[in-house]
């Protein structure tokens, strides 16, 4: 029976983000090529390639989502977010065409989130991202759940290899779905196990006692 | 039959609900099992039935009374045996999925909980409330000990409210129609979609937005599946 | 929800038995069962008609439609049509297993009746996932499924309806304001 003592928080997938959930996190680590629009007096030490005290303005450099969030202001003017090369025009042509074709492992791991969250910083190419975002969505979505579904008792590795990060999740959720009902077709849904809670503790126990 | 409509009339007094008529057992384990799957599939906690849990439990104690009076290896014990354990099963599976849920958006459901008029019914039983208080405190307690109190002094505090997701009510379910309904509005999902009405014909079944439904399933129009 | 608590729901299904023994009315929470009499047939839940089956007390009558001219109909029924087809019961998927695993001995040609319900599924769960796609790829907003079953809803439920809700994110980041006010400062 598919019980759970714990449920992680889920990503806020979307312009949203959820604080306790450590997709979340991870994503809000991912970089993204700014344009520094004031001096930074003294905070010369942060980038590498600068050899003064200061961050002069109009310095390219790389940032995490979270501080370029942070430090974004539409009215203030402190730094410029540019877009990451996977959601220009260039790619989002690629992505019209034929979207199934891309790694968006590679190209992300957080291809939609990061996409969504870019739509914080003003754009006039905003709606576009947008709407590739969702459309590349929308037509990947048959094969995660043909692959899902359909995927039992084999190595897996090869169809998630190109997902992203919330379409292995979906992934994931498809192959549960599809588990659960052959293991229940098989008879073996009604066969009690200890639960792992149990077992971890048994093992952590054995481990214990070698050490 | 008669403990049970002692219980329920008892209830319809305190409440001054005429809707809660009279049931028989059969039908109370009926609803239970509404309630249970409606539990199950809503994404947000819907008002507590601890009318029907009491009920329910009362018929299982009277029912396990009499059984002691029977001989072990009695046929017509073990019958009855098998409908306690089923019925005992869908009533842990519905108060469990309600913690899940506790567990899972505590800070909403005691805002919302917190800020309910003194007439309207509790969306928690007493129990859960005080499940749903110690849950909130035994995570703050938690928090505080292993990270906030080595954090900066500004840093020490951290909403629930928003840092814990909210359940999402624009999530799609399935249901199943119990009571006619006509005319429900279905909101457009893009812009090149206009809004239309749908009729919910009894029987039949549909995927939806929670959002659109809620009411029916609060009021028993609808049965989520 | 797990496949097991489908057929916990399918067990409450009443089903003809031939008893061999005898037993007053039974008066159940959920309702009077009997009088069972040797060689007159009754009607139980299913749940109750396997126990009993177990403890050879009985002989299970099998359902109408449990039957291979039946079925074949209704395989090429659902074969030929793209909707979904009228299923002979709600759980006929769970009873087939239920009614098959544990009582064979009383179903002519169990082994076909297997072949032919799996081929039923088999085509609608085929044609469920065609309609999950075209839901998706529509973007539409209600979809009405009279004729699927639970168990059948319930193999791709929570892939389903968790791509739905992203795609409902997704979806809102083009309405921009709707849900900034949302998203969180630390």
């Amino acid at each position: 029976m598919a019980t759970q003592s714990y449920t992680p928080v889920p990503p806020g997938v979307g312009m949203e983000d959820n604080f306790l959930s450590l997709d979340d996190i991870l994503l809000s680590q991912e970089k993204l090529p700014c344009r520094t629009e004031t001096a930074f007096p003294r905070l010369g030490f942060l980038e590498k390639s600068g050899d003064t005290g200061d961050i002069q303005e109009g310095t390219k450099m790389e940032m995490p989502l979270w501080l370029a969030k942070g430090l974004y202001d539409s009215k203030r003017r402190v730094v410029a977010v540019d877009l990451p090369k996977v959601y220009r025009e260039g790619w989002r042509t690629v992505f019209g065409a034929d979207p199934n074709v891309v790694d968006l492992h590679k190209m992300g791991p957080y291809y939609y989130g990061l996409g969504s969250q870019l739509l914080h910083f003003d754009s006039p190419e905003n709606p576009d991202i947008a709407q590739t975002v969702l459309q590349t969505f929308v037509r990947r979505f048959r094969r995660i759940m043909d692959s899902s579904q359909n995927a039992y008792n084999e190595d897996t590795s090869a169809l998630v290899e190109k997902l992203d990060c919330m379409e292995r999740s979906l992934f994931r959720s498809g192959q549960a779905g599809l588990h659960d009902f052959q293991r229940w077709e098989k008879g073996q849904s009604s066969q009690m196990t200890a639960s792992s809670l149990v077992q971890n503790y048994r093992k952590r126990k054995f481990a214990e006692l070698e050490a | 039959v008669s403990v049970m409509s002692d219980v329920l009339s008892e209830a319809s007094e305190g409440s001054g609900d005429d809707s809660q008529e009279l049931m028989t057992p059969a039908e109370l384990i009926e609803k239970l099992e509404e309630a249970w799957l409606n539990e199950k599939f809503s994404p947000e906690l819907l008002e507590n039935k601890s009318e029907i849990v009491e009920c329910v439990m009362e018929q299982l104690t009277h029912m396990e009374e009499n059984l002691q009076r029977v001989k072990k290896g009695d046929l017509k014990a073990s019958i009855h045996r098998m409908e306690i354990d089923r019925i005992r099963y869908v009533l842990s599976s519905y108060l469990r999925s309600r913690l899940q849920k506790i567990e899972k958006y505590f800070p909403h459901v005691l805002k919302k909980e917190k800020s309910r008029a003194d007439g309207d019914p509790s969306y928690l039983s007493p129990e859960e409330f005080a499940f749903a208080k110690e849950y909130m405190a035994n995570t703050e307690t938690y928090l505080k000990n292993v990270a906030l109190r080595h954090m900066p002094p500004n840093l020490q505090t951290v909403d629930f409210a928003k840092c814990v997701p909210e359940p999402s009510l624009d999530s799609f379910v399935f249901l199943r129609v119990k009571v006619q309904q006509e005319n429900i509005l279905v909101e457009p999902e893009t812009d090149d979609q206009s809004e239309y009405a749908v009729d919910l014909e009894v029987g039949s079944q549909h995927l939806m937005r929670y959002r659109t439904i809620a009411p029916l399933v609060s009021n028993g129009a609808v049965q989520l599946i | 929800m797990d496949p097991s608590e489908v057929e916990f729901l399918a067990e409450k299904e009443m089903v003809t038995i031939i008893p061999n023994f005898s037993l007053d009315k039974v008066y159940l929470i959920g309702g009077d069962l009997g009088p069972f009499n040797p060689g007159l047939p009754v009607d139980v839940p299913v749940w109750l008609a396997i126990n009993l089956k177990q403890r050879q007390k009985c002989r299970i009558v099998p359902p109408d439609w449990m039957d291979v001219e039946k079925l074949e109909e209704i395989r090429e029924q659902e074969r030929k049509v793209g909707m979904f087809t009228p299923m002979p019961s709600p759980y006929y998927m769970e009873l087939t297993k239920l009614l098959l695993n544990h009582a064979s001995d009383n179903i002519p040609k169990a082994d076909e009746i297997r072949t032919l319900v799996k081929d039923t599924w088999d085509t609608r769960i085929a044609k469920l996932r065609l309609s999950a796609d075209s839901f998706v790829s529509q973007q539409e907003a209600h979809a009405k499924l009279d004729n699927l079953t639970l168990m059948e809803i319930n193999t791709i439920r929570q892939l389903f309806l968790e791509s739905l809700n992203h795609m409902y994110k997704l979806r809102t980041n083009m309405q921009p304001g709707k849900d900034s006010a949302k998203s969180q400062d630390f």
